[in-house]
């Protein structure tokens, strides 16, 4: 549905994206996560139509998104909130809408949908100055929403938000994948890309690091569970995994739960156990070795 | 459509913005009445020369004296000329006003018992001010003609032997005849003698606003040409100052949308609105062009406002459909000025102080602030680069300079121009700049 191929963009000295290939599947939910400044707000652009790739070319649904009929097929929710404050949140959508080709009762309707979506109902005729932030930017991905796109690019949709709007957030994207639209995702936080998306690509300084589905990349990138376990007796001549630091014990093992029987064995007691499996936050750092918030 | 959308959208987010509202509409309307609550006020200022047209009938010594009185005034710039086309260069503002010496005013002119010729002074409305300061030149140029006449006795006597003998020839017996006749007797002695004439001639140099009211001067409409009793020239009787103040209200408004609509392509930048409107199924000509149209109808609708207050207060217009015409080229040619402004920076605050800017210079340049006639000589040579100065000439032709379509044809021409300019400017830099 998605198809870009050596995409390079660069501002002035700065490459900000340099030859990211991607291959997004009809249906699918694809995460594109990175730091900021790692090119990913860009590439959507390029995707959208907004600028021009240096080099490389762009594909939505086998067309380019200069077309405007490509881009009727597309809706896209800037990580900037771009809304008219003194417009109330049903004419900003009524307004979109039309720019999109709807009229009359299909207007209405969709109108009617997003609000829905949104949860801003109670709200629709109160100007968007008077909203939360978390009401923001549900309009904002509502205003992307509502002609009815088949491909959805959401550029980090829960800056800023409440956890609350967060989880509305999500349970709003988990619907439109339940509908079978197809979504690029990006974001810097790896928490939302393990639950939303199907694939993953990991992105910094404008070049793709590594791309599948999480499963997949946790495997490959995400090293060994971590274990963190309160120490509270071990006998002498015990020997430890790693050094006992203020009655912690703190290890990485591929399979963790072999280490700790062993050591259970050897009469070494445990006052609490945590074990962690990998993340993407994990990928992030093997791959670049760094973490995201640097 | 989609055109049409955004300029609704834009015109909502004018009229929602409520200090921009007040300047785009309100204001103009407080400016127009202000000005014509004011308009006669402030006095001429010397440093341009008041050009009048100078028709002189009679061609006589004493017509030719007149005029010569006149000239010497440093604050007039005298230009000889036939009626009509005298008529036509006031009404087309080119000259402050004219100064028509009837014929037979040689005759009568300055001989104090005798009933005075009327002098016809035609003005410009929109310079009252400079009319009055003429009206005294003229009457100034009266005083010293009958001075002359006093330093020729001898031309004085034949007139004044004709009343006498008309009086001992009367068959009249009124008791006032004896009297004014003997009056004449002892005039005549007076005239004789060198030592009173000395004495008279002083007088009347030192006593110039005495002689002022031997000078008989009626003022005239100069656009008047058709039957003095038709209800459109009755009607003319009653204009007002508001003909004069609102066509500037308008260009206030309108200078107002101009700079308003500017700011807005650099505040959709700002706010992300853009991006959303990029990424629609719109060209960037459509998104220029729905501005622009949102652009024209808010200066159409400032002119519809302000024509609809400035007629409540009194206000007519010769010809509401040149003033219909006038109203859609004056925007078209801002609605261009709107699109270079709105290039001139980057943000909203760069275009609004650029805009504003151009503005002010041009307002003050073609005579939105203060009528051209105060600038300095160098300044209104130049008064017709400004688009404000067409703009108003156009809107004023429509209201009450009574421009024929052919006298329109060129503000029109001009306006349409710098519209043009400034469309294909404004949209060829904003291209670039969203490749």
């Amino acid at each position: 549905m998605i198809i870009a191929q050596e995409l390079v963009k660069s501002f002035g000295s700065i490459r900000a994206v340099d030859g990211v290939d991607l291959a997004i599947q009809r249906g699918e939910c694809y995460g594109l996560l990175g730091p900021n400044g790692a090119g990913k707000s860009t590439t959507i652009n390029m995707l959208v139509g907004l600028i021009a790739p240096d080099q490389g070319r762009v594909e939505i649904g086998g067309a380019s998104p200069r077309l405007a009929a490509t881009r009727r097929r597309l809706g896209a929710a800037p990580q900037a909130l771009s809304l008219y404050d003194e417009l109330s949140g049903r004419e900003n959508l009524e307004f979109f809408g039309r720019l999109f080709g709807l009229t009359g009762r299909s207007l209405r309707e969709r109108v009617h949908w997003a609000l829905d979506l949104a949860d801003l109902q109670a709200r629709s005729r109160h100007r968007v100055s008077t909203y939360s932030g978390g009401m923001k930017r549900r309009l904002n991905i509502a205003v992307a929403l509502v002609h009815g796109p088949q491909v959805v690019l959401l550029d980090e949709p829960t800056v800023g938000v409440d956890p609350q709007s967060r989880n509305y957030i999500f349970e709003t994207i988990e619907r439109l994948k339940a509908d079978g639209m197809t979504i690029l995702y990006t974001t810097h936080y790896m928490e939302e890309a393990q639950r939303l998306c199907d694939r993953v690509a990991i992105m910094d300084q404008g070049r793709l690091l590594a791309e599948g589905p999480v499963a997949e990349l946790l495997k490959r990138f995400g090293g060994n569970k971590v274990v963190v376990a309160q120490v509270t007796q071990y006998p002498d001549g015990v020997k430890l995994p790693e050094t006992l630091r203020d009655g912690q014990l703190r290890f990485e093992a591929a399979e963790p739960m072999e280490t700790l029987a062993k050591l259970m064995a050897q009469g070494v007691r445990f006052q609490a156990i945590q074990i962690s499996e990998p993340d993407l936050e994990s990928v992030f750092l093997a791959l670049t070795g760094k973490t995201l918030r640097d | 459509m989609q055109i049409v959308t955004l300029a609704i959208k834009d015109l909502r987010l004018m009229l929602r913005d409520k200090i921009g509202a007040f300047f785009i509409l309100v204001f103009p309307v407080l400016m127009g009445v202000f000005f014509g609550l004011v308009m006669g006020g402030t006095p001429s200022s010397s440093r341009g020369k008041m050009k009048v047209a100078v028709v002189d009938h009679d061609q006589s010594e004493w017509s030719q004296r007149l005029i010569a009185e006149l000239a010497k005034n440093d604050g007039l710039l005298l230009e000889t000329d036939e009626w009509e086309s005298a008529r036509n260069s006031v009404r087309l503002g080119q000259r402050v006003g004219l100064i028509a010496i009837p014929r037979g005013f040689g005759e009568t002119a300055a001989i104090l018992w005798e009933e005075q010729p009327e002098i016809q002074l035609g003005f410009d409305p929109s310079r009252r001010t400079e009319a009055a300061m003429l009206e005294g030149m003229l009457m100034q140029a009266s005083g010293a003609l009958i001075a002359e006449r006093l330093r020729q006795p001898t031309q004085l006597l034949p007139r004044l032997d004709e009343l006498r003998r008309g009086l001992s020839e009367s068959t009249r017996q009124d008791p006032v005849t004896p009297i004014l006749s003997e009056l004449l007797d002892q005039v005549a002695d007076v005239i004789d003698s060198a030592d009173q004439l000395q004495r008279v001639e002083g007088a009347a140099e030192n006593q110039g606003g005495i002689q002022m009211q031997f000078a008989n001067i009626k003022n005239i409409d100069i656009s008047e040409h058709e039957d003095p009793g038709s209800v459109r020239a009755q009607l003319k009787k009653i204009r007002s100052r508001w003909d004069i103040s609102f066509p500037q209200g308008m260009i206030w408004g309108i200078l107002g949308c101009a700079a308003g609509f500017a700011s807005s392509i650099a505040r959709e930048d700002a706010r992300g609105t853009l991006v959303r409107l990029r990424a629609a199924p719109l060209t960037k000509l459509h998104i220029l062009l729905g501005k622009a149209l949102a652009c024209l109808i808010a200066c159409c609708l400032v002119i519809a406002l302000l024509t609809i207050i400035g007629t409540a207060l009194g206000m007519r217009s010769d010809d509401y459909a040149k003033l219909f015409v006038s109203a859609l080229v004056v925007s078209i040619a801002f609605v261009g000025i709107m699109m270079t402004m709105s290039v001139l920076g980057k943000t909203e605050e760069s275009v609004n102080g650029s805009g504003w800017a151009i503005n002010m210079v041009m307002a003050m340049l073609g005579g939105g602030m203060v009528p051209a006639m105060f600038l300095p000589q160098f300044l209104q040579s130049v008064s017709g680069y400004s688009p404000v100065f067409w703009a108003i000439r156009l809107i004023e032709g429509a209201i009450w300079r009574q421009f024929g379509w052919h006298e329109m044809l060129l503000p029109i021409a001009v306006l349409l121009m710098i519209g043009l300019l400034g469309m294909v400017l404004g949209t060829l830099v904003l291209m670039r700049r969203y490749k």
